[in-house]
Formats: structure tokens, sequence, C-alpha cells
């Protein structure tokens, strides 16, 4: 095979991935929105592919700000959302103060006190009063809008990264939110006992200004400090957008990233493809179940198959029309018979991984052996190629079939297989954990099926089927 | 099967034994809830069979030949999706599809688009390779040689491998509706089937053992009825 075609067929298996991975991704959000559903995405509130509308705090922020100033019920989350974004919104909310009339502008100086308290520069007693409130945040903008600028941030929290000093982590808080995204940044891997220091140190100060009750303990171990590390980048995955502004470039690329798809891959892309609902690294569940699926899978394809051409070619020798017709019927009724009826009759003598071999390899043997003697092919051609090739009519179909009868038998055997995983998990609404078991079970079918179209036999034009 | 049987008895074999099994379940109805369950599921898996196989083939015949020797960017959008439908796990598919339909029928014609589209990618692949077989046929001829001689020569001896598949349509449905019942993705207010006698555990084996002989029975009365003109 020259480069150029060994280039393309990559380029093509990678194009089908994509493509399997946003078919499964649509197949689970689609079984999401079903009606009676109680299993949701933490992610639901996110378009699932494209976000035409993605908002970021300048976004959020002026909602809140032009909410409170107009009063009404909407005032009411728009001041408990104005109190979330805190310090981030600060940026957006105090400049546009003179805009606003006397009396909206006390209304919104007002509903920031909470961030004041929170960011320890004021009492809420101090800022009881309207006229003081806004005088109050006028100057606060006055004296320390020249701190709210993002390298000065990330040089205060690299420096509370790489020392513990109290004055640090106050010069933080007095910039609340705005320094969540140079926070989460800092907070990087966890290897050693120094790196565990220093996520006590960041995690003082993120759940001080998150108010969200995550701690990591004077005595945390490393795996202890990696879990709380996990737990904040959940919550900025989810959030992040919210605390940062979506300008140029970065509003284009929030149009696919700020999505339910754009989600799953960030974190597919933080390594361990992304985290179950459990908090196990979905990877772990695909280790765990591959065992017994590519078990299953070996002995289904590499013992079905050969015990099928063996079938068809014994039935084409027999001349007796009984022998031939009862064979055709038995192998047709063994093909056709759903797994299920086999467990039923398996289980008093114990339903294990022998028995679902055993299923697997007759069914499989079963429907090839249906489909060779209805099949016009010569005899001849490469049973691996036959087999698995794309391009050959019974390996389009054979390699699919051996997968969903492996898919059945796990789950009527409670085996714990990918097949198994990838059900529970679409019925519990995992996303991580389903994309990874269902994307593991596609690129094994896939793979094989490409990995068989390169040892098929070719002629001048292609025995099997003519490649295209 | 290669006993040989004309076409009228192979009809007349299919018919009958679909026949006689509508007879079982009409009498064994009134008898439980399960068998009664059993008689619907008849009704369904016979329906729905039909209209899966129906679809498949309206889907399958046109995309297929013009894929095999029409344009090649039919062909080469039809291996996509064909590698794209046979990646994704047909269970999970198909539960999506019954959680998201509106109605049966809907779910039906969906299924069978899926079953088409593989059917389509069997037939691609049996006319190429009977075209590279034959020294005389041109490649991607579709159009230059008469459409009559194509449907008599290239089609009819290519349907081989799409009768085969059409005839486990009956078992295909009731396995994944077994399967998505086992798994509990199965909408609660779906219509009773097979698959809930199949996949879903009761005190009394015999429907479900009726059931699976059923399927059997009406995969081999298929099987008989689908004998392509080539077939060894």
């Amino acid at each position: 095979m020259s480069v150029r075609a060994a280039i393309r067929r990559l380029f093509g298996i990678a194009l089908t991935l994509i493509a399997v991975s946003v078919g499964m991704f649509w197949a689970s959000a689609s079984y999401a929105r079903r009606s009676g559903n109680q299993h949701t995405s933490p992610f639901r509130a996110f378009p699932v592919f494209f976000n035409p509308h993605p908002v970021g705090v300048r976004d959020i922020a002026t909602n809140a700000l032009h909410a409170i100033a107009r009063g009404g019920t909407d005032a009411v989350t728009a001041r408990i959302a104005l109190a979330r974004l805190g310090g981030a919104a600060l940026p957006y909310v105090l400049p546009a103060l003179d805009s606003l009339d006397p009396r909206s502008r006390e209304r919104v100086a007002l509903s920031l006190t909470p961030v004041a308290v929170r960011m320890q520069v004021a009492r809420s007693d101090e800022l009881a009063d309207g006229a003081q409130a806004v005088l109050f945040w006028t100057r606060f903008w006055q004296d320390r809008a020249i701190d709210f600028r993002a390298a000065s941030v990330r040089h205060l929290t690299s420096r509370l990264a790489e020392r513990s000093i109290a004055l640090r982590r106050e010069d933080l808080i007095h910039v609340d939110t705005f320094a969540l995204p140079a926070l989460m940044d800092s907070l990087g891997r966890v290897e050693t006992l120094d790196d565990v220091a220093r996520v006590r140190r960041l995690n003082s100060v993120l759940a001080h200004i998150t108010e969200l009750p995550i701690e990591c303990a004077p005595d945390a171990s490393v795996a202890d400090a990696r879990q709380v590390v996990d737990t904040w980048l959940d919550f900025w995955e989810l959030h992040g957008s919210e605390y940062a502004p979506l300008d140029g470039p970065r509003r284009l690329a929030a149009t696919f990233v700020e999505t339910q798809y754009g989600k799953w891959l960030a974190a597919l892309l933080r390594g361990g493809l992304g985290r179950t609902r459990s908090g196990q690294h979905a990877l772990a569940l695909v280790e765990e179940g591959l065992t017994t699926t590519s078990f299953l899978l070996f002995v289904g394809l590499g013992g079905g198959f050969p015990l099928g051409v063996i079938w068809t070619r014994f039935e084409r020798r027999r001349h007796e029309p009984i022998t031939r017709l009862a064979s055709a019927v038995l192998g047709t009724a063994l093909a056709a018979i759903p797994c299920a009826t086999f467990v039923r009759l398996f289980t008093g003598v114990g339903a294990d991984l022998l028995s679902a071999t055993c299923i697997v390899t007759i069914t499989t043997a079963a429907w090839v052996s249906r489909h060779l003697a209805r099949s016009t092919m010569n005899q001849s051609v490469s049973p691996i190629a036959a087999a698995f090739s794309v391009s050959a009519p019974l390996g389009a179909t054979y390699p699919p079939f051996v997968l969903s009868a492996i898919v059945l038998v796990e789950l009527m055997f409670r085996l714990p297989g990918l097949g198994r995983t990838a059900a529970l998990s679409l019925a519990a609404g995992d996303v991580n954990a389903w994309m990874a078991a269902s994307l593991s079970l596609a690129s094994a079918s896939l793979l094989l099926r490409h990995a068989a179209d390169l040892v098929r036999p070719r002629g001048s034009r292609g025995e099997i089927a003519g490649s295209s | 099967m290669n006993e040989p049987l004309s076409a009228k008895r192979r009809l007349l074999l299919a018919t009958s034994g679909a026949a006689l099994l509508v007879v079982l379940a009409t009498v064994l109805a009134p008898l439980s809830p399960q068998l009664q369950t059993y008689a619907r599921g008849l009704a369904f898996a016979v329906l729905a069979g039909l209209s899966i196989m129906a679809v498949a083939f309206l889907v399958a015949l046109p995309l297929g030949a013009l894929a095999a020797s029409g344009p090649r960017v039919i062909d080469w959008v039809l291996r996509f999706a064909c590698d794209l439908v046979g990646s994704l796990p047909t269970v999970f598919v198909a539960a999506v599809f019954w959680a998201g339909a509106n109605s049966v029928s809907s779910f039906v014609c969906g299924l069978g688009v899926l079953r088409g589209l593989e059917q389509a990618w069997l037939l691609r692949c049996e006319i190429v390779r009977l075209e590279a077989e034959d020294p005389d046929a041109a490649p991607r001829s579709l159009g230059r040689t008469p459409l009559v001689a194509f449907l008599r020569r290239r089609m009819a001896a290519a349907l081989g491998p799409l009768f085969v598949s059409a005839s486990f349509s009956v078992a295909w449905l009731t396995a994944l509706d077994a399967a998505v019942s086992q798994a509990g993705l199965r909408p609660p207010s779906a219509l009773a089937t097979w698959g809930v006698l199949l996949g879903a555990p009761h005190q009394s084996p015999f429907p479900a053992l009726l059931a699976a002989l059923s399927v059997a029975w009406l995969t081999v009365a298929l099987h008989a009825l689908f004998r392509p003109p080539s077939a060894a």
C-alpha cells in the first residue's frame, strides 16, 4: 500500500470515528430528552452541537445589571446571578453605574453588598444605605480598578502557588472570582507532596470565592488532592464560560466549545476519557470491560467463522435432501433465536463466560453458514477477507453482527463487558461512560474491518468486490 | 435452504406457517396475560418485520445499484454511511429510535432505513464482485447498458446476500427488542412484544420458548421464501 493510500485510509478512519462520536453523542442527548427521564446531564443547559449565542461574563453581568435596574420579579434572580458572578462582573458593572438613573444605581450597588462582604472589603452594615453603597463602589473602582487585570492576578496567583503568605491570599480574595481563571490554571498536576500543599493553598481561596464546600484536609494525600483538583476542573468545565469574557475569536470558538459535545471533548482531552458519574475515570471503566468483550470478540470472530465455513461445506457435500434441509433449518433457527432463549435454558446450569462464549460462537457460525450457503461467492476467497473486508458482501455485515451478538449476550448474562457498560451508562445518562464504552466498541468494529481490508487479496479488478 | 422446492411450494409453506402461528396465538391468547403478550407480539413481529423488509428494499435496491454501477460519489457516500452505521451498536441505535419516535411506525421506518443501508452495501458489493468476475462486463455501466438488461442479469444474480439478510429481519427485530428490554432502555409506554417475553424475567418460560420458536419458524419460512435464482 502506498503512503498516499495509507494516509487516505487513516484520514477515512479518523473521519468515521469523528462522525461516530457525533452519532453516539446525538444518541445520548436524544435518549436523555425522552419523557419521564430522571437522569439529567449537568450540561443539559447547553445546546448539543452548536451554540449560536454563547454567553460570557460580560453578557450575564450586563443583563443582570439591567434587570436589577428595572426592578420587578426578574431582579431577584439577577441579584443572585450578580452575587455569584462576584468580582468577575465588576469590570462590566461598576463602570456602567454612571449610565443609570440614581434609583437604579442604588439598587445595583445594594445588590453588590454580598460581593463586598465576600471580598472582605466592607461589612454589610456599612453598605445598608443605597447612597452609601453607591459611594463605596464608586470609590472602590477608582482605587482598585488597576487590580482587575489578568496579568497582575496571574502574578498574584503564581506567587500564592509557590509559597503561602496570608497577604497574597487576601489580595486574591479582594479580586474575588476575577481570579478564577488564573487559580484554575495554577492547580496543575498533582504528583508530589509539594503539589498537595499548593492545591491546599489554592483550594482555600477557591472555596472562599465560590462559596463551595470543597475541602482539602491538612493531612490530604496525593490521591485526595487529585480528587480536589478534578472536582474544581469539573466545576470549571461547567461554569468556566460564565466567568470569562467572550470576545473576538473566543466568541467564535465558544459556538462550538460551549456545547454539550464541546464539553465532552474538553473532558476527553483532559485525559482518562473524562470522568464518570461515580468519579471514576472512563478509561478505567473501558479497561475493566475490555477483557470480557475482547475475549468474546476474538472467540466469536475466530471460532464462529471457521465453524460456519465447515458447516456450509458439510451441507454442500451432502446429497440427501433431508440432511441438507435439517442442516439449513437448524442453521437458520440457531441464528434467528435471540440469545435470551439460550440464557433461559442455561440459567439452571449457571450462566457464565463459557456459556456466553458458546452462544456467541454457535450463533455467529450459524449466521455465517446461512450467508455462505446462499452466496454465490467463490469459496476460494480468503476467509479473513470474506469475513471482515468492508468490500466483501459478508464482511460488510459480519463484524457488526458479532458485536451486536456480544452486546446482547453481555446484557443477558450480566457480564461486565463494554456492551453492558454502554447500555447501563446510556440508561443512567452518564455521558462520559457511555461515550467511552460505545466508542471503544465502534473503534473495534472499524479497525477490524479496515485491518481485514488491508490483508485482502487484490487482483486486476479486485476479486472480492473491487475497491473503490 | 438449498432443497429444490418450487416457488409456489415455498410460498405455500411460508403462508401456511404464518397462518398456523396466527391460529395458535388466537387459541392461546385468552389463557394467560403472558400468552396474550405472545399473541400481540406475533402481530407486531409480522407487521413490523414486513415493514422493515419493505423499507429496507426501497432503500437498498436503488442505492446499491447506483453505488455499484453509477457515479463514484454515491459509492463513497454509501461506504461512509455503512462504516458509520456498522460501527454503531444497533441495540443502542434502536433504543434511541424507540425513545425518540412519536409512533411505532416511525420507529419501524427508522429501523428499516438502517437495515436498508446495510443491505444496499451488500448489494453493491455483490454487483461489483459479479462485474469483476465477468470479463464482458464494463464497470460502472449504469446508464450505458439498457436498464432492463441490467436488472435482469446483474441485479437478479446479485440479490442473494440481500435476501439472506432480509430473511433475518424478524429475528433481528426481536433480538433488538429483547436486548433493549433487558438493558432497561425500553420506553415504559411501548406496547408489549416478544422482546418483553424474551428480555424480561418471567415465572413461566413457556411463552418465551413459544416466542423463540415462532421467531425461528418465521425466519425459516422467510429463508425458504426468499430463494434467489442464483442460489447454489
